[in-house]
This record gives C-alpha cells, sequence and structure tokens, in this order.
C-alpha cells in the first residue's frame, strides 16, 4: 500500500516538473519554420481528398492541389484567356459540337513515362463514370484518341464554352481505379510538383523534376490547414505561413500594416446573387422584385462591410468573365420601392425566407435585411446548413436565396446557360425568349456572337430581376515579401510553380 | 462544464448571513433586467446600423444615444444584447429544467416505487446515456435538427432529466418502505395517488436544490451550442452567439466577446453558490 | 474480482450498443442528407436515386440497422462519403490528438488542483483557503469557451507568447490544455481540500503531530496519500466531462481532435463518422469509469466491487 502511494506521489513530482518545463520552452515563442526554398501555405479550405473525380475532387480545396499535381488539357490564366497545358491547340467542327485538342510533344509523368494520348482519353472516361460533381458539365460526352498526340472530344449537344469547361477536367496515368487509394498515396502526374506527404493537416509537395515546363525552384511547398482565420493571419505575421488568402476587410488593414507583407487585391470571378423565388406568389410580379431590390441601400452596404473587397456588381456575371455585358445600375430609392410594392398589390404581412449558408456572409445578409425591415418587408433570416442549404436551394423552399456564385471556368455559359433556362428550374423564373438565347449562345462558336447573344440574356434577368446581383467580389492575398513569382489567382487558385525564395 | 455538481458541499455555509444574501440579490437583479431590460432598452437584432460598427465603449452612436458596452461588428449594441440575452438564457435554462424535471421526477419516482423490470430499464438507459458526455449529446441532436428553440430545448433536456431521475429514484426507493406508505398500501390508496401525495412531496426538497444546479448547467450548454453555432436560430439574441461573433474581433474589438462572457459567468457563479446553499439544506437524496 | 470484472464488460456491450443504436435513430430522424451535399445543387434526379442506392439509403431502416450493428460489432462503420475512406480510420485519425490534450489538461489538473487542494486543506479557513474555495467556484462557473477565448486574447493577441490556434508544436498544446484543465483543476482542488482538511481531524494526525511531526511531514505523508484515492476516482470519472469539454476547446482553439470532428460530421450530416466517432467515446469513457471503479476497489480494501 505505502510504497505504490510513494510512486504514485513520485510520478506526480515528475509530471509536475515535466508540465513546467513544457511550459518553460514554450515561451520562446514561435521559431520561423520555412528557411531555404522551402514555402508554406496557409489553407483556407479544406483537402480531405485529391482525386479529381471523387465526390470532393472538384471542390477549391482540392483543385488548388491537384492543379499542382496533375495537369490538364487547357487552363485558365489570371486574366480570364485559356492557355494551353498539356494541349498545344484545339479546333472544333462548325457545330461546336467535336474538338480535337494537338497534344504537347515530350511529356513525361513523374515516374519518367511518356504522356500518351489514350492516358488523356481514360483519364476523362475515369472522370465522367466518377460522377463527381465537376462531371455534370459534360452530360454523355465521349473522348477518344485517335492518334498517340491528338484527343478527339465529342459533346452531346453544341457547346462552344468545352475549352474553359475543361479547366476542371486533370489528367492521370492510364489504370487509375475508382476508389484507388493505393495510386493517390503516392500519385503519378505531370504536373510541376509531386506529392510527398498528405495528411489531414497537412500536403508537402515537392518539384517534380519530369515537369514538362521545367521543375519549379522552391524545394518544398507545405498547404497547412488552417481553417481558422486568426490562425491563418498570426501565422502569416510570425513568419509560420508564407502565404494566405481570403483576408476580410475587418482583418485587412492590420495585415496592410505590416511591412514584411506584399498585399493584392484580386478581382475574382464571384458574384454575390440572390435569387428571388420567382414561384412564390409573392414574388411572381417582376414590379415586386425590383422594388425589393430598390429598397436596399447596396452602395453603402458593400462600403462599410467590403470598403476593399468588393465594388457594385454590374452584371450577372464578373467583368473577366466571356458573356460579360454591363447592365443599367439599381439605384437605391426606398420610397420609390415602398410606393412600387403598394401599387403592385404586394401584402407586407407575408415574411419572405431569406436562405444562406455560410457564417461569413451572415453580416450582410443581416444588413439586406435590415434595409426592408425599413420598409416594412419582413424577412426571416435562416442560417442553414450546408446540406439543408442544399437541399432546401433545389426544392426552392425559400423566397430569396443568397449565394456567393464563382465562375472558375469564366464563361457565362457556367452560369447564365446553366442556371437560368427553363429547365433548370434554379429559381422558379422561365421565359422562353431567354431560352432562345441561351441555347443560341451556346452553339455559336464565334465568340463576339457569344457574348453579344450573353448579353442580351442578362439584360432579360438583370430587367425581370430574377434576382439581386449585388456585389463583385475579390479576393485578398497576402504573401511574405520573401516570396517572389506569386501570382494571385482569381478564382482562389494560385499556381505555386514559379515561386521562388529570396534569401 | 459538466461538472459543476460533482463536489458541492463547502464552506460556503459558514460565509456570513448577508454574504449568504449576496447570490439572492445578483439573481433577482438578473431576472429584473431579463423581464424588464427588454421594456426600457429598445432593440431590434434585425436593425443594423452600419454608421455605428465596432465603437468604443461609451461611444456616442449615429442616432444621438450612447453604446455604454460598445456595438459589434453590425452597429448593434452590446448592452442591449447582454439583456436580450439574459432574456433568453434564463426562458431556455428555466424551459429546459421544466421539461427535464418532469421527465426525471415521474421516470425517477416510478422506477424507485415499482421497482423489478422498469427500474432494471431505468437503470441500464440512463447507463447508456452516461456513456455520452452531455454536451455530445446535446450537439448531435441539436445540431442535426433545423435551428430552433424548442430544439435546443429537447436536445438539453434529453441528458438534464437524468439526475431528476435518479435522486427522485433513490427518494422514493427508501419512501416505499416507510410506514405511512406501507399504511396507505394497506388500506387500499390508489396507487398514483400514493405516489402524488405520499411520495412526490418528499423530493421536492432535493429536487429544488438539484434544479438550481441544473439550471446553470443547461444556461451554460446553451451558451456554448449558440457559440458552436448550432443552438438557436441567428433571429434569437443569445449570449453564446454574441461571444462566438465577437471571435474574429478579438485584436480589435475585445468587448463583443469578453463583456457578454462576464455577465454569463456572473450568473452562472452565484446560480452555483445558491445551488451549494440549497444543496446544503435540502440534501439531494440519498444515492447519488 | 474476475466475475465482477467480467460482469461490469457485459453490461459495457449493452450500454455500447444502446449507445449504437440511440446515435442510429438520432441521425436517421434528422432532416438533410449526404446525397444532396455529395452531388452538389447540379444534381439530376437520375444521379440522386444512383448515389442513394449506392449508398443504401433507400433500403428500409431495419434493414440498415441490423446491416450498421453488424458491421458495428467488426468496428466498420462504412466509408466516411466526405472523405472518401473508412468511418473509423478518421475516428482513429483525429483519436491522438485528443488524447495529447486530454492527457495534458489531466496532468495540468492533477498537479495544480491537489497543490491547492493541500494548500486550502492544509489551514481550514485561512485566507489561502477562501481564496482557492472562491478560485474553485468561479473555474467552474466559467464557460470554457469563454476562458479559451479570453486566454487567446490575452497570451496570443496582447501578449503574442502563444499560438491563438492550431496544432504541431507544444506552444500550440498549452492553451487548449490550460482551458480545458482549469474546471478540472477546481474540482480535483475542492476535493483534495475536503480529503486534506478531513484527515487532519483524525485522532492518530494529532498523535503523530504530538510525537513531533512537521506539519508538512503529515501534509504530504498522510493527507495527501489520503486523498490520493478520491483523486484517481475522478480522474476516471471525469474522463465524460473532459470529453465534453474537448469538443468545444478544439473548437476554439481549431484543435483537430475528435471533437472537432464531431462537430464537422454532425453539420455536415456525415453520417458514418458520426456514428464512429460517438461509438469511440462512449468506448473510452466507459473504459475509464470501469478502470476508476477497479483503482478504487484496488486502492480501498473497505470497499468491495459489487455488481451493480
Amino acid at each position: 500500500m505505502i510504497p505504490l502511494t510513494r510512486r504514485a506521489a513520485l510520478t506526480l513530482g515528475v509530471a509536475a516538473t515535466m508540465a513546467l518545463s513544457a511550459c518553460s520552452s514554450a515561451t520562446n515563442g514561435g521559431s520561423s519554420s520555412s528557411g531555404g526554398g522551402e514555402v508554406v501555405i496557409a489553407g483556407t479550405y479544406p483537402v480531405d481528398s485529391i482525386d479529381p473525380g471523387g465526390p470532393q475532387g472538384g471542390g477549391t480545396g482540392p483543385q488548388m492541389v491537384e492543379q499542382q499535381l496533375f495537369s490538364r488539357l487547357v487552363r485558365t490564366k489570371t486574366d480570364g484567356s485559356v492557355e494551353g497545358d498539356l494541349a498545344t491547340s484545339w479546333k472544333s467542327d462548325a457545330t461546336a459540337k467535336t474538338w480535337t485538342f494537338t497534344l504537347r510533344k515530350g511529356v513525361k509523368f513523374s515516374d519518367g513515362k511518356e504522356l500518351k494520348a489514350a492516358d488523356v482519353a481514360d483519364s476523362f472516361k475515369r472522370f465522367i463514370d466518377l460522377k463527381g460533381t465537376n462531371a455534370a458539365n459534360f452530360p454523355d460526352y465521349t473522348m477518344t484518341a485517335p492518334s498517340d498526340d491528338t484527343v478527339v472530344l465529342t459533346a452531346s449537344k453544341p457547346d462552344a464554352a468545352i475549352p474553359r469547361k475543361l479547366a476542371v477536367f486533370f489528367v492521370l496515368p492510364s489504370g487509375v481505379g475508382a476508389n484507388d487509394t493505393a495510386f493517390f498515396d503516392k500519385p503519378v502526374g505531370t504536373g510541376p510538383f509531386k506529392l510527398d506527404k498528405f495528411s489531414p493537416n497537412e500536403i508537402v509537395l515537392v518539384p517534380n523534376p519530369q515537369y514538362y515546363g521545367g521543375a519549379p525552384k522552391v524545394t518544398k511547398v507545405t498547404i497547412k490547414k488552417m481553417p481558422e482565420l486568426a490562425a491563418r493571419l498570426t501565422a502569416l505575421r510570425t513568419g509560420e505561413a508564407d502565404v494566405v488568402w481570403g483576408i476580410p476587410d475587418d482583418q485587412l488593414p492590420e495585415v496592410q500594416k505590416d511591412s514584411t507583407l506584399n498585399v493584392q487585391i484580386v478581382q475574382s470571378s464571384a458574384v454575390y446573387t440572390m435569387w428571388f423565388n420567382s414561384s412564390t406568389p409573392a414574388l411572381k410580379d417582376a414590379a415586386v422584385r425590383r422594388a425589393l431590390w430598390e429598397a436596399v441601400d447596396f452602395p453603402t452596404i458593400i462600403k462599410k462591410l467590403y470598403p476593399q473587397t468588393g465594388s457594385l456588381s454590374d452584371s450577372v456575371v464578373s467583368k473577366q468573365t466571356l458573356g460579360y455585358v454591363a447592365q443599367t445600375p439599381v439605384k437605391y430609392d426606398p420610397v420609390a420601392a415602398k410606393a412600387a410594392l403598394t401599387a403592385a398589390g404586394f401584402d407586407f404581412g407575408t415574411k419572405l425566407r431569406l436562405q444562406f449558408a455560410n457564417a461569413e456572409f451572415q453580416q450582410f445578409n443581416q444588413a439586406v435585411v435590415s434595409d426592408l425591415q425599413k420598409i416594412g418587408v419582413q424577412v426571416d433570416l435562416l442560417q442553414k446548413e450546408q446540406a439543408v442549404f442544399t437541399k432546401d436551394l433545389l426544392a426552392l423552399n425559400w423566397d430569396i436565396n443568397f449565394q456567393q456564385l464563382s465562375n472558375p471556368m469564366l464563361d457565362a455559359a457556367n452560369t447564365v446557360g446553366r442556371l437560368y433556362p427553363c429547365a433548370a428550374k434554379r429559381n422558379g423564373y422561365c421565359n422562353p425568349a431567354l431560352d432562345k438565347l441561351i441555347s443560341q449562345a451556346a452553339a455559336s462558336t464565334d465568340e463576339q456572337e457569344r457574348v453579344k447573344l450573353y448579353g442580351e440574356a442578362e439584360k432579360i434577368i438583370w430587367d425581370d430581376a430574377v434576382g439581386m446581383f449585388p456585389m463583385a467580389v475579390k479576393y485578398a492575398y497576402a504573401w511574405n515579401k520573401r516570396l517572389s513569382g506569386f501570382t494571385p489567382d482569381p478564382n482562389g487558385l494560385p499556381d505555386f510553380s514559379k515561386l521562388q525564395v529570396n534569401s | 462544464m459538466a461538472t459543476l455538481a460533482v463536489t458541492r458541499p463547502l464552506a460556503v455555509r459558514r460565509v456570513g448571513t448577508w454574504l449568504g444574501k449576496i447570490p439572492y440579490a445578483v439573481l433577482a437583479i438578473y431576472a429584473l433586467v431579463a423581464a424588464i431590460g427588454p421594456l426600457v432598452i429598445d432593440y431590434n437584432p434585425i436593425s443594423t446600423s452600419l454608421d455605428d460598427r465596432l465603437l468604443k465603449p461609451g461611444s456616442h452612436l449615429s442616432t444621438g444615444g450612447t453604446a455604454w458596452l460598445g456595438t459589434d461588428g453590425l452597429g448593434r449594441d452590446v448592452l442591449a444584447q447582454v439583456v436580450y440575452g439574459a432574456r433568453t438564457s434564463i426562458l431556455i435554462g428555466i424551459a429546459t429544467v421544466v421539461v427535464s424535471c418532469v421527465v426525471g421526477v415521474t421516470i425517477g419516482t416510478v422506477a424507485g416505487y415499482f421497482r423489478g423490470w422498469l427500474d432494471t430499464f431505468l437503470a441500464r438507459g440512463i447507463d447508456i446515456l452516461l456513456a455520452f458526455p452531455a454536451i455530445l449529446l446535446t450537439i448531435v441532436i441539436a445540431g442535426a435538427f433545423e435551428r430552433s428553440v424548442p430544439v435546443v430545448v429537447i436536445a438539453l433536456a434529453a441528458t438534464a432529466w437524468i439526475s431528476f431521475a435518479r435522486v427522485t429514484r433513490s427518494v422514493s426507493l427508501s419512501l416505499r418502505e416507510r410506514a405511512w406508505v406501507d399504511a396507505a398500501r394497506v388500506l387500499g390508496v390508489r396507487r398514483t395517488s400514493i405516489l402524488l401525495r405520499h411520495v412526490v412531496p418528499f423530493t421536492i426538497g432535493p429536487v429544488v436544490a438539484l434544479a438550481t444546479l441544473e439550471f446553470a448547467l443547461v444556461v451554460l450548454a446553451e451558451a456554448g451550442l449558440s457559440f458552436l453555432g448550432i443552438g438557436l436560430p441567428p433571429s434569437a439574441v443569445s449570449w453564446g452567439q454574441t461571444i462566438a461573433n465577437g471571435k474574429q474581433y478579438l485584436d480589435s474589438a475585445w468587448w463583443i466577446s469578453a463583456l457578454p462572457g462576464i455577465a454569463l459567468s456572473l450568473l452562472i457563479v452565484n446560480i452555483g453558490i445558491l445551488g451549494d446553499q440549497l444543496t446544503a439544506r435540502y440534501g439531494r437524496g440519498h444515492l447519488n | 474480482m474476475i466475475r465482477v470484472v467480467v460482469k461490469r464488460l457485459l453490461i459495457g456491450v449493452l450500454v455500447m450498443w444502446g449507445a449504437a443504436s440511440l446515435i442510429f435513430l438520432i441521425v436517421r430522424v434528422a432532416p438533410g442528407d449526404p446525397v444532396s451535399i455529395l452531388l452538389g445543387p447540379d444534381a439530376t434526379q437520375d444521379q440522386v436515386k444512383e448515389l442513394s442506392a449506392s449508398l443504401g439509403l433507400q433500403r428500409p431502416l431495419a434493414v440498415q440497422y441490423v446491416d450498421y450493428l453488424g458491421h458495428a460489432v467488426r468496428l466498420d462503420f462504412g466509408d466516411s462519403y466526405r472523405l472518401g475512406h473508412p468511418a473509423m480510420s478518421e475516428v482513429l485519425e483525429r483519436l491522438p490528438a485528443t488524447a495529447e490534450l486530454m492527457l495534458a489538461s489531466t496532468l495540468i489538473a492533477v498537479v495544480l488542483g491537489l497543490t491547492l487542494g493541500l494548500l486550502a486543506g492544509g489551514r481550514p479557513g485561512s485566507v489561502v483557503d477562501r481564496v482557492v474555495s472562491a478560485a474553485a467556484i468561479a473555474l467552474q462557473s466559467f464557460p470554457t469557451f469563454w476562458i479559451g477565448i479570453m486566454l487567446i486574447l490575452v497570451f496570443a493577441l496582447a501578449l503574442r507568447l502563444l499560438p491563438s490556434s492550431g496544432s504541431g508544436t507544444p506552444q500550440h498544446l498549452i492553451l487548449p490544455a490550460i482551458t480545458m484543465a482549469l474546471p478540472f483543476t477546481a474540482i480535483v482542488a475542492r476535493l483534495t481540500r475536503t480529503s486534506v482538511a478531513e484527515t487532519l481531524r483524525e485522532p492518530y494526525i494529532q498523535t503523530a503531530k504530538s510525537k513531533g511531526l512537521t506539519d508538512r511531514q503529515v501534509l504530504l505523508g498522510h493527507a495527501l496519500r489520503n486523498s490520493l484515492l478520491p483523486v484517481v476516482t475522478i480522474v476516471g470519472l471525469h474522463m465524460g466531462g473532459l470529453m465534453g469539454g474537448a469538443v468545444i476547446v478544439e473548437n476554439v482553439f481549431s484543435w483537430p481532435g475528435l471533437g472537432s470532428l464531431v462537430v464537422d460530421s454532425v453539420t455536415n450530416r456525415d453520417y458514418e463518422v458520426v456514428q464512429a466517432a460517438t461509438f469511440v467515446i462512449a468506448g473510452i469513457v466507459m473504459l475509464f469509469n470501469l478502470a476508476a471503479d477497479l483503482v478504487y476497489s484496488q486502492l480501498d480494501p473497505r470497499i468491495r466491487l459489487e455488481g451493480s
């Protein structure tokens, strides 16, 4: 009995010393971790998988890593234009249904094997078969490899947007299975980097010496998972992380004051999109929808909440998107709005349900609700979990729906063309004239013509107030000055291959 | 968080008589603020004032008033949120304690009095529920359903009734052997009347003491849920939500998180002391 | 002894069955389903049907339940639809981080709690005693998430001594461990104080003192030893409370453990992970409770374990 207690007391003593020493060593503070050619990226979004075809593969987090490991046929540049990646040139037939891509010569996978057209065609088949989120852009499309350096993509209907759409298609070697964890533990790709380590908290990339564009100069890129904004910013300031983005306006001035950091704010493809449910009796009338838009003081809200990263949007899609045409701004006029609502017989007793999914948009939506309340329109603000939000979104179980709509393909086909036809049934709005413009635009191979047609479609959507399109979103990037070669990306998908560490 | 009730009886009894009254006074103030505050201070969580964002405590508002405790990220008064949050916390606390008290006392009395398979069943059921940390079960329930007040109350009551059941069970277990209960049984008094007239009244003392402690736990748990963003809907004003909202402004506007937390802690400390006093006076039944 | 352990374990199995069933029920009754998250807003009706079928969500609930239990016995809770690999492996991957946090905070709580309890109990009624007792009440009453935020405010933002959140280095462990330890410290301190004060009133202590034992010797030799028993027991019994604390603390500090996994999975309707995680947590809590009982009976010969 007694010896046991003695031992216990001894253990306690040792433990106390340990705890104390742990405390004292900790006060020395965080030493900067990344020396030499190593770069640490503070990841905003979780990267749970790097399978580009898998269910999570299309998310922003996974895609950011996938594009470092696997090349694509084509990719979009930061200005919105398309450039060849594995493909050097591409052309379509007159109907925009059959597209031929010529592959770059001499491209090798990271294991030294040469890239063949069959790899591309097999990857496409896998991508379509796995039905990940991005595969939905290619309904019943097929790809064949008639020779070693050409692939042919055949669409089920005319589709002039194919090159841009393919920016989400990544090429793997032939023979990767559906749930091939063995492959993705040690993936083989044609991208600038190779995977060194993958864990939920940390992803380590090392240069791929076989990369056709030349191996990156940095020796190591570590992507650390830091879901908390405060953690990312602290890490940036202590030098624990080199690159952070998605910095909100309230925290931005503090970061801008720091002389060791570069800060750049870039226009993204995202537009705050607040659809009205046109199938709700109260919102059937376009005059009512327009009046509600007029009743919200978006210029002030944006100025106060997003002084640096927001600007009033003047179209359904962002400026760098193919198909963007500016529309007439909607002026804030609560008196006129109230009069218009009364004239249209709007029932001020109805409560409109405004749904959104992400805590970061709470303040914006609350400000909108506050403005609507000022003219007597009652709105229930409903923040929903992603699962419930998505389900209700599809079921049209809402009156106003808030989304930050990004368009990584930078083509109006992906927003106007996909979300606004009657058949899409996304917001209760149906207009045959709009449908006609959209299908004409999709079938046209002439870019000028497409821009014109999408512009007309946007005018209908804008003037009929299918939704409110208040704000164009910018992303704020901050990176340590010791880095060079970093280019902020409008879709939150920066390229790490040009990074260099200055000594 | 869920351990407030583990080791209570302490030196509190020795504290002077007027000191012992402090918890009553503080709780009375909270009750008063919760009841009358909303009538005096006008606050609408929906209406925002973007010109008054993130003002320091004591700043002047664009509307002419003064923000004694500062404003939050949408220019809403923090003092008003503390006052309205008190009402939310107290109402949810009372609702949950009442629900779990009714459920717990009913189940506990019946199980303790009738024993047999019912009692065994109850004991095992409680074992199962106790295998989860209380807050975990609450999170799973509250997180799985759409955010609303009833869901929060049910999620909190799902574990809170257990202590009531255990206490009343042990009280009624000992009571059923008492002479007057036996007498009533022999005289042919109906079982429900025996339970209601001869058993339940004796559980009141320990149940009141327990209810006080449970109230504190429930208020804490509700704030925790709201903090995690899976509690009340955003239209309800809650301390947990205000604290969570302020988390992103710790660097620049500490008052948003700090002040409601102080209000919450002060309430819990005083309920805890009161609970101690009541426990010391009425005990908590024989088994624990 | 062995019979008692076996009986306890059998009850434990029953408890685990109940726990698994309860979570299955809650999760299935809840609105929102993984299919719509998986496929995103652009899914066609056919895709939805196909995926629900492949996830087995269209079978009758009873069939799903039996299937679920059959696999649960083998600790197989299926694949997390979100992460693509087995739910249990995700849980086990997160477990060490939570274990680390719990171990660190238990250490802090026991060391600090015993010390404070000894100081307070050694001189009942003294200033030290009053301060410790008051502090204990306060520490148990403060909401953990708020304490965490205040510690971040002071140590990470104002003094810039420690990282505000995340994990990886020993520095990252300090704030979350302290946050989790504080209420537990209060419990240990109160328990120790009571036990020490009681020991000091024992006649044999008076005898020992009159024989010339110093206060220090009495405290460390007798009082501390007597208070170890209840402290060991409370450590075992409090594991559930500590786990609960971890759920909140991990969220405050973005600690990549089981607690934050549970919250993430619940809000994303990741059924498989919620089930696996709660099952593991319930199992751990049960084992610790059992261990506390056994240790208690081993340390104190007066107590004999009984079956119920």
